[in-house]
């Protein structure tokens, strides 16, 4: 195995998770609504471990990949976690809304609404699978954004990219001797 | 000269990054559309698909035929300075070049929409949605230089490790 190429899989895998996580369930999940906050986020943390273990400087392009798996990861647990929640009860969700509202947090108003309108145009697996695709393309694209900016910020200075070395140059050709008679 | 793949390659992520943000873009606006022609199901689905991604609070929503757009004014903001900024792209950077944009100008355009973001939730202003449009328009511009420099970078990453290990492999069977 090449120990220049870095290992994207388990920083995208933990991040994503993470973000997933934050993305399915409610009222948490309003903090995607700060310009994707949670995928971003999440993309460029994963991009910041990534650095963490490469010992090598990473590439934009190492940012565009673990994002986007940060994305692929983040649009299923999102999915799966929010399963549950979408058999909507509008009185359990009241009591967490003005829970956070006697904290002090700002509760976007339409939260109810979004809860009834998600949990009705996913009734069945079918529509919930098309939207899975959607939401994973979409995140993808949003993770990838969010993995570059996280080796821009985060990436080592100063040491050799993650591009495996050339192979041994060939020996000097010799040089060319007298043309044959013809 | 020959053109590199490297240097042909981008030409072509950028505009395949166009048409996606072009149909990003017709697609916030095809859910008020369809909902304005009473196909309500579909209009649902679209606005749904658009939801891990924006509150969708219709009061900070821009309207058409009387229905908000899939997303809210920022978030317009965001992918409209995405298309103006891809764009902007080969004008301000060309395609020969790949390098990310320096991390202070990311900043500059970012700190105003984080401010309006975090008086937002914190309850100290709301701002109208016009400027609430502009500071994600703002940041958004600045959004093309990242991906279309990063998914360029990987395709020739993936391009150079190929060759590196079709030249290594012949030397290492001697």
């Amino acid at each position: 195995m090449d120990p220049q190429k870095p290992e994207y899989f388990r920083p995208a895998l933990i991040a994503g998770t993470v973000a997933g996580l934050l993305s399915g369930l409610p009222v948490v999940s309003a903090g995607n609504c700060f310009c994707c906050l949670w995928i971003v986020g999440g993309a460029a943390i994963a991009a910041k471990l990534l650095a963490k273990q490469t010992p090598a400087v990473l590439r934009s392009g190492d940012g565009a990949l673990v994002g986007a798996l940060t994305g692929i990861v983040a649009a299923v647990v999102q999915a799966i976690v929010s399963i549950p929640f979408r058999s909507f009860d509008p009185e359990q969700l009241q009591r967490v809304m003005d829970w956070l509202s006697n904290l002090g947090i700002n509760v976007p108003s339409n939260v109810m609404d979004e809860a009834a309108r998600t949990s009705s145009a996913f009734s069945s697996p079918g529509w919930f699978l098309l939207f899975l695709l959607f939401s994973a393309v979409m995140l993808t694209v949003v993770g990838a954004v969010g993995g570059i900016i996280g080796v821009s910020l985060f990436r080592k200075k100063g040491l050799p990219p993650a591009v495996p070395p050339l192979a041994p140059s060939a020996p000097p050709a010799a040089p060319p001797g007298p043309p044959d008679a013809t | 000269m020959p053109i590199s793949a490297s240097a042909r390659s981008v030409p072509k992520i950028w505009f395949l990054t166009l048409c996606g943000a072009i149909v990003w873009l017709a697609a916030i606006f095809l859910a008020p559309w369809l909902a304005g022609r009473g196909a309500a199901g579909a209009a649902r689905f679209v606005y749904a698909v658009f939801s891990p991604l924006c509150h969708q609070i219709a009061d900070r929503c821009f309207v058409l035929d009387g229905h908000p757009l899939a997303v809210c004014g920022r978030c317009l903001g965001i992918y409209a300075g995405f298309a103006a900024g891809l764009l902007l792209y080969p004008l301000v950077r060309g395609f020969s070049r790949i390098s990310l944009p320096p991390v202070w100008l990311f900043l500059l355009l970012t700190v105003p929409m984080a401010l309006d973001g975090v008086a937002g939730i914190l309850g100290a202003w709301r701002s109208p949605i016009g400027l609430r449009f502009a500071t994600g328009f703002a940041w958004g511009t600045i959004l093309p230089f990242y991906f279309v420099t990063g998914v360029a970078d990987f395709f020739r990453t993936r391009r150079d490790r190929a060759a590196a290990l079709a030249l290594a492999l012949p030397a290492r069977k001697k």
